[in-house]
């Protein structure tokens, strides 16, 4: 509801009624030359009114072009127009344009649209082009049919960017600022325009390829036939990229396949737009104040008042030359994305959504992702439940009786009770986890830190129902055990969350050298040794259940079935396990030797505190009770030397750490089909055994020179460099 | 809520500081009354006055700026500005409603 104003003039946003005391001049007295005297004999004071701080920090300064972004307008000396009016003074024009002036506007268009994509607003960028303002008044038919496309292509990533909600405002800018965005053409119609274009397009290009084929020597060098095909290419482009736009918005998975071939289509195509940008006009200089070049067609400041006071002046729009770059690679991420509904395992999905993320992925793709897996109806791919997709989890990892046809509690009303109670439980924690892994990769580490509340609570019930189910069993059922199935399961992605959480701080360059002993301790001595365990014991469960099933079938069949040496399911995830394990050890054996021999660079300040920093790094893990936290005062106790006699000097450290990358690499090297992880891990083990090897030889003792730490091979582990 | 901060260096030069006493009072008597300022480059800022100081330095709380009505095609359609604050040498002219004018010794006790 709105508050009735006192004043009636609607068109004023919020009602202040200014605009008519403004023009009601009877009602103002001018007061100039008082209180210019007045302020004079202010002596050294001031007068002032109390505004709050927040206001304060907000505040312009009128007249610096630094703040003052009404300021420009008044500069440069070129009169802005919109839309109507340039039609209307002649300054562009909406039909008759040339092949190579539409060539050059929908690049600029084009330009524009990823510049909008990759977090600049809609108002300086895609909507300084005067065209999209209003297209019914475009008559080119190319022209009209491209403004409308993209105006729909804004308007669908829009949709799904704000549907998905994994974007901040680093990444995008969803506001609209009224403007209208094709809402009165059907997805249908545009699409449909723009395919009328291209045949019209084509139609030409086939005839003036047939007029060369027979006239070679009167037929000019074919400018006017490349440019034809180069608005072909456009336009095609443009359908394309909107067509697979709507196909994801359908709920069907079938239109995710047609996505793809659309993407596939659409990237055949880039080739032709890339030799085709040089027949685009160029923009012009805008000489009035050396600004940015105008392109026709375009007005930077046409929007300018409607973006507030402090918004910076100009989005730099990307150059044509990068156009076709970005585009390929968006393509390749759409690609990928639509590959997520051949996973059909929860524990896949996961893994699907976390490599996805490795690659910062832009907005959009990470949108399309989320939106793809759960669609409106929040089943997973529109058609299977979450809570079906975590109890096929639970057996594929840990194979809980209770989940078991042959176990007599599969059917058992109390049984089934507590663990669909639970399983409905988990699936919040699990699709927000999924959200989370859409999210940009800093806000990703910050958002993992706050779900581990939720997993902790999780915890809570799974011991809880398995210990009911436990007992249960037991009456039940003496010979099976349901001890610790579902906690054995949460407490792996609990530990999954804090592996990530802390791994990440790598990635984002949040650690300064001397943290990084405490952070590898962490991951090799205490969160890998206890993931390890969670999976070495899901891995006996899953046997345990095999084991009694394959007695059950022993009695019936006479056939004796062949004893296949099957892959266990968790065996890769074991040795990968092993391998980031020995890697984090090596490290942290790595940094305390190299702070033995004083080369690591420590704060020297009178309020310095390792414990605060320590305490602060690993807060989020203090709501977890399973793995319980490790407090400072704990593992300064965990991780003292002194406890070994003779303790250890910085020699005995790098031969261990030398070890240990040995030991990842052995691993490594006997994984079956390596991934590009893999072989990563490999390059960054490789060389620091050779490096921890020379060290324990005293190589470079007494140089006071820093060592380097290198991880543009492996986000997560560096190679030591000793300079 | 009102304040005041004079610099005590001037203190007790009487004249002067009888006449910035009844200068303040009648600025003071402004605060958080609307105010129209039109600046050198022909813009004009609506707002509520909340301080200045002997330089002419303005800020204004809820500006608004009006363009010159010439203007291609702004239509008197204000931007919103929020805290403004205008530095004396760019005032052209400052404007409040009559209403505001309470004081007949105070500003525009001519009019």
């Amino acid at each position: 509801m709105v508050m009735k104003s006192s004043v009636e003039d609607d068109d004023v946003g919020w009602g202040l009624g200014v605009p008519e005391k403004m023009r009601n001049n009877a009602n103002w007295v001018d007061i100039t030359h008082e209180f210019k005297g007045a302020c004079k004999g202010l002596s050294n004071g001031s007068v002032f009114s109390r505004f709050g701080l927040f206001e304060a920090m907000s505040a312009i300064e009128m007249m610096d072009p630094k703040m003052d972004a009404g300021m420009i307008g008044n500069q440069v000396n070129r009169k802005v127009l919109n839309f109507e009016q340039a039609v209307k003074d002649g300054a562009i024009r909406v039909r008759d344009l040339s092949l190579p002036e539409l060539i050059g506007i929908m690049d600029t268009c084009f330009c524009c649209l990823i510049t909008w994509l990759e977090g600049h607003s809609l108002a300086q960028t895609v909507f300084t082009c005067l065209y999209v303002h209003n297209p019914d008044l475009i008559e080119d038919p190319a022209l009209k049919a491209f403004t409308l496309g993209i105006l729909k292509v804004c308007d669908i990533a829009r949709e799904k960017v704000n549907k998905a909600a994994v974007f901040e405002e680093e990444d995008f800018q969803a506001m609209t600022y009224g403007f209208k965005m094709a809402n009165n053409v059907t997805d249908l119609r545009v699409t449909g325009m723009l395919k009328d274009v291209e045949d019209e397009l084509q139609r030409r290009v086939k005839v003036h390829a047939y007029y060369c084929l027979h006239h070679p020597l009167t037929c000019e060098l074919t400018t006017g036939h490349q440019q034809c095909l180069a608005l072909f290419s456009r336009i095609k482009f443009t359908r394309l990229l909107l067509t697979a736009l709507i196909a994801f918005t359908k709920k069907e998975t079938s239109s995710v396949s047609e996505a793809q071939k659309l993407m596939q289509q659409a990237a055949d195509l880039l080739p032709a737009l890339r030799s085709s940008i040089e027949h685009g006009i160029q923009s012009q200089n805008d000489t009035t104040k050396g600004d940015h070049p105008i392109m026709m067609g375009f007005e930077p400041l046409v929007n300018q008042r409607l973006l507030p006071p402090t918004f910076p002046r100009y989005a730099k729009i990307i150059k044509r030359e990068e156009m076709v770059n970005y585009f390929s690679k968006l393509i390749d991420r759409i690609k990928t994305v639509c590959e997520i509904i051949n996973t059909t395992n929860l524990h896949g999905i996961l893994d699907f959504f976390c490599e996805f993320s490795e690659q910062s992925p832009c907005v959009l793709s990470r949108s399309l992702l989320q939106t793809t897996f759960l669609i409106d109806n929040k089943k997973v791919f529109g058609t299977q439940p979450m809570q079906d997709m975590i109890k096929d989890a639970l057996r594929y990892f840990v194979s809980p009786p209770v989940l078991s046809s042959k176990c007599c509690l599969y059917n058992n009303h109390q049984a089934k009770d507590y663990i669909d109670s639970f399983v409905a439980h988990c699936s919040r924690p699990f699709c927000s986890l999924i959200q989370i892994h859409g999210h940009n990769r800093a806000r990703q580490r910050d958002k993992l830190g706050h779900i581990l509340e939720e997993f902790a609570t999780l915890q809570d019930e799974a011991e809880k129902v398995d210990a009911a189910l436990h007992s249960l069993l037991m009456k039940l059922e003496p010979q099976r055990q349901h001890l610790a199935c579902l906690g054995t399961w949460i407490l792996y992605h609990n530990l999954r969350i804090m592996i990530q959480y802390l791994l990440s701080g790598f990635e984002l360059e949040l650690y300064s050298m001397h943290e990084y002993y405490y952070i590898y301790w962490y991951l090799s001595e205490f969160l890998y040794a206890w993931l390890m365990s969670t999976l070495s014991r899901a891995d006996s469960s899953q046997m345990a259940e095999e084991r009694l099933l394959e007695e059950q079938q022993k009695g019936r069949s006479s056939k004796k079935t062949k004893k296949k040496k099957k892959a266990r399911p968790l065996s890769r995830e074991i040795t990968m396990s092993q391998a980031y394990q020995n890697m984090c050890a090596g490290m942290y054996k790595t940094m305390i030797a190299l702070d033995m021999d004083g080369k690591v660079r420590k704060p020297q300040f009178e309020l310095d505190s390792e414990q605060v920093r320590y305490e602060h790094r690993f807060a989020p893990f203090n709501s977890v009770v399973t793995p319980p936290p490790v407090h400072y005062v704990q593992f300064k106790e965990m991780s003292d030397l002194k406890k070994y006699s003779p303790p250890p000097q910085s020699a005995d450290l790098y031969m261990a750490a030398s070890k240990h990358f040995q030991q990842a690499k052995l691993i490594l090297e006997n994984v079956p089909s390596p991934d590009p992880e893999v072989n990563r891990i490999l390059k960054v083990a490789k060389p620091n055994i050779v490096v921890m090897k020379l060290l324990a030889g005293g190589h470079k003792k007494e140089t006071k020179v820093l060592p380097e730490f290198d991880f543009s091979t492996h986000k997560y582990f560096p190679v030591v460099k000793i300079i | 809520s009102i304040s005041f901060i004079e610099d005590f260096s001037d203190f007790g030069q009487g004249e002067l500081s009888s006449y910035s006493s009844r200068a303040c009072q009648n600025l003071e008597s402004l605060l958080n009354k609307n105010m129209r300022i039109r600046m050198t480059d022909g813009r004009t800022l609506v707002g509520l006055f909340l301080c200045t100081d002997r330089d002419c330095n303005i800020i204004l709380g809820s500006a608004q700026e009006f363009l010159k009505s010439s203007d291609s095609f702004s239509q008197g359609e204000p931007r919103v500005l929020g805290l403004a604050m205008i530095p004396g040498h760019h005032v052209v002219s400052i404007e409040v409603e009559s209403d505001s004018l309470v004081s007949k010794q105070g500003f525009g006790s001519n009019h």
